[in-house]
């Protein structure tokens, strides 16, 4: 029986090492929920990995290795996230590209850490590049960057004087509300009011109508489209001459159909949707993801994720190395690579610098217009 | 001062729709002494009827004409009120001689087949009312500033309230109702045809509710499947704090929940709301436990 057992073992190793012995590829992990409630994303993620690294092979490969890519299903679950997390170790991928929400990111962060495997995700939860994970990246603005450039755009670009700062009790919308609040306070801003609605009671009137004695220049509201809508059109009804300005989860074609002849002017910030962005690599490439699959990626998402690939693959082709410690001390140091979403950089925890945030107003016929930065 | 009577204005607005659902909820009460949870979801019924029929006739140019949103109330009306009879023939009547509990029960699963019903034919995604079904026009005095709507909608229930109140307290019908109301047994003896009463309540109830609904839907321009769990859970608080089974309670009950919400939020606090408006009516009902206009009603035993 032990003899069995060396026997066995010594096949193995020699298929592994049958397996680095034919080092001409390198292989990407996709760690997506390519079914489950946010498939729409996971997919997008996948094909866009494959294109990335189709488009690489034909330009010679990454150090002259093949690119190849397997994937593995995460269903958007945590549970499924470690598991995944485990098999592409098996399989001895070189980066995961994963996983589109924060909690499946969560989950494979210590396996793929222990694995010594480089990860990149969008997942935007602050915990993620706080737990000292060195090989992990994020490719998405935190939720602390949107409220840094909301501080700063509406104190310092805007210079309002009188904000008013409306948040709902999600905590998506709490934090986002409490982190803004923090950041135009310490950009020396005037918060007049800042309270909170019952997200989904459709009746605003009574909040604005207390708003409206407080004189503000400008309504701020963290919170979701849904919502965001019924406010701005309240807004208008009570005659509140006050702009509006949104949080990223206002942005959804539904805000301008909620608030109807009322949105025209209202602002929302967020990172740009793919047809906004005003990079000519980022238009080649949405040209090329259309090309080859019939159909737009489904969100900014896909193109954060697509650039955090890029951005390891830039690592790997300037310090020559496929090592993983050498790879991130390059990426820690990394600053305005030109990204498909705009400037990209990470610190030393791994957290993406350079701010792709917009402002964009919403003009009479329902399309965005970008006006800070202005291009 | 301005701003207390804006808020008055909106609260009025908001109380006027609590009250024509709550009036429902009390009718319904007072006949069989059941409580009917899925009389919300029939009521916001009346909003998805009416938005299918002003998007079917006024396609998606532009305002839909006058004609067109009386048809959409008028088939709103008409499409709740049988719905809320068949509720009765199918959840209600089998259950008349069976526990109230079991009643209770009947009522909570008509609601959830309602709410996913409309889910399932709707969407369960808001839907949004076309623009213009109201005049867009206001009027301002001083600050205040009140719309076309808020006045149709505040006009509207006062005038349907009376023509209520005095279809119960005026008419034959209307005594035969309340007689029912008081003591259904002595009322069949008495020669009044009780399932004609009960049917009738299950009519009027629902019709009004449904007409709440669709200025729910016009008012706020949107639809969504489960909005009838939060009017319903509102209209019937005010039907309780009115007195339930009380007719101008119910009227009064949905005004003043209207109002304490609107002040609550605009000079205490957004945040606390709710809480401050239930525990409001927490003290009415300590003061009152029978609401504001109850009877006490002595308990057979």
């Amino acid at each position: 029986m032990v003899k069995l057992r060396i026997v066995l073992a010594t096949a193995a190793l020699s298929l592994g090492m049958a397996g680095v012995a034919v080092a001409d590829s390198v292989t990407f992990g996709v760690q997506a929920p390519i079914t489950g409630q946010y498939a729409n994303e996971g997919q997008g993620m996948e094909k866009a990995v494959k294109l990335v690294a189709k488009q690489l092979n034909e330009a010679g490969g990454l150090l002259g290795k093949e690119v190849k890519v397997v994937s593995c299903d995460d269903e958007g679950k945590a549970t499924q996230a470690a598991l995944c997390g485990r098999d592409l170790a098996n399989q001895e991928v070189f980066a995961v590209i994963g996983s589109y929400t924060s909690g499946a990111t969560a989950a494979s962060q210590p396996v793929l850490d222990r694995a010594n495997i480089l990860q990149t995700s969008d997942g935007t939860a602050e915990q993620l590049t706080q737990k000292g994970y060195n090989l992990f990246f994020r490719n998405a603005p935190p939720n602390s960057a949107e409220a840094e450039f909301t501080g700063d755009y509406l104190v310092n670009v805007k210079k309002y004087e009188r904000i008013a700062i409306i948040k709902d009790h999600s905590s998506f919308a709490k934090g986002l509300g409490e982190a803004t609040a923090a950041a135009i306070e310490k950009q020396g801003g005037n918060i007049i009011f800042d309270g909170f609605i019952t997200a989904g009671s459709q009746d605003y009137r009574s909040i604005l109508t207390k708003i409206k004695s407080e004189n503000p220049d400008i309504i701020y509201f963290s919170g979701y489209y849904s919502d965001g809508g019924l406010i701005r059109a309240q807004q208008a009804s009570l005659a509140i001459d006050a702009d509006f300005v949104g949080g990223d989860a206002n942005q959804n074609v539904k805000f301008a159909e909620i608030a109807g002849k009322a949105a025209e002017g209202s602002v929302i910030i967020n990172v740009p949707a793919p047809a906004n962005l005003p990079y000519p690599e980022a238009k080649q490439f949405l040209k090329d993801y259309e090309e080859a699959y019939g159909e737009s990626p489904p969100s900014i998402f896909t193109l954060t994720n697509t650039d955090g690939m890029r951005a390891i693959v830039q690592a790997v082709q300037e310090t020559k190395s496929f090592d993983p410690e050498t790879v991130a001390d390059y990426l820690h140091g990394l600053r305005d690579f030109p990204g498909f979403t705009g400037p990209l950089g990470f610190d030393d925890k791994g957290e993406r610098l350079g701010s792709a945030f917009q402002a964009f107003e919403i003009q009479a016929d329902n399309t965005y217009k970008t006006i800070y930065p202005q291009q | 001062m301005d701003i207390f009577l804006q808020q008055l204005v909106n609260g009025l607005t908001v109380g006027s729709i609590y009250a024509l659902i709550a009036l429902g909820y009390t009718m319904v009460y007072g006949i069989l002494r059941l409580i009917n949870f899925a009389h919300g979801d029939l009521a916001i019924l009346g909003a998805f009827i009416g938005l299918t029929v002003i998007t079917g006739l006024a396609g998606s140019g532009g305002a839909p004409a006058n004609w067109i949103v009386i048809v959409a109330f008028v088939l709103a009306i008409l499409v709740v009120a049988i719905a809320g009879v068949l509720l009765e023939f199918t959840a209600y009547r089998p259950l008349r001689d069976a526990h109230r509990l079991s009643a209770v029960v009947s009522a909570l699963g008509a609601s959830m087949f309602i709410q996913n019903g409309i889910m399932l034919i709707w969407s369960p995604q808001t839907l949004t009312f076309p623009e213009g079904i109201m005049p867009a026009t206001t009027y301002n005095f001083g600050t205040v500033i009140i719309s076309a709507t808020q006045i149709f909608i505040v006009s509207v229930s006062f005038v349907l309230m009376l023509a209520l109140y005095l279809y119960v307290n005026k008419t034959r019908f209307g005594t035969a109702i309340r007689a029912a109301a008081i003591d259904q047994d002595a009322a069949r003896l008495m020669g009044i045809n009780v399932n004609k009463v009960i049917v009738s309540v299950f009519i009027l109830g629902p019709a009004l509710g449904a007409i709440g609904g669709l200025f729910i839907g016009v008012y706020y321009r949107q639809a969504v499947f489960d909005m009838g769990w939060i009017y319903g859970l509102n209209a019937f608080i005010a039907a309780i704090i009115g007195g339930i089974g009380n007719i101008p309670g119910a009227m009064i009950g949905g005004l003043l929940l209207g109002l304490f919400s609107s002040l609550a939020s605009g000079y205490i606090s957004s945040t606390w709301q709710q809480a401050i408006v239930f525990g409001l009516l927490i003290l009415i009902l300590l003061v009152r436990p029978t609401g504001i206009l109850g009877e006490r009603v002595a308990n057979k035993v």
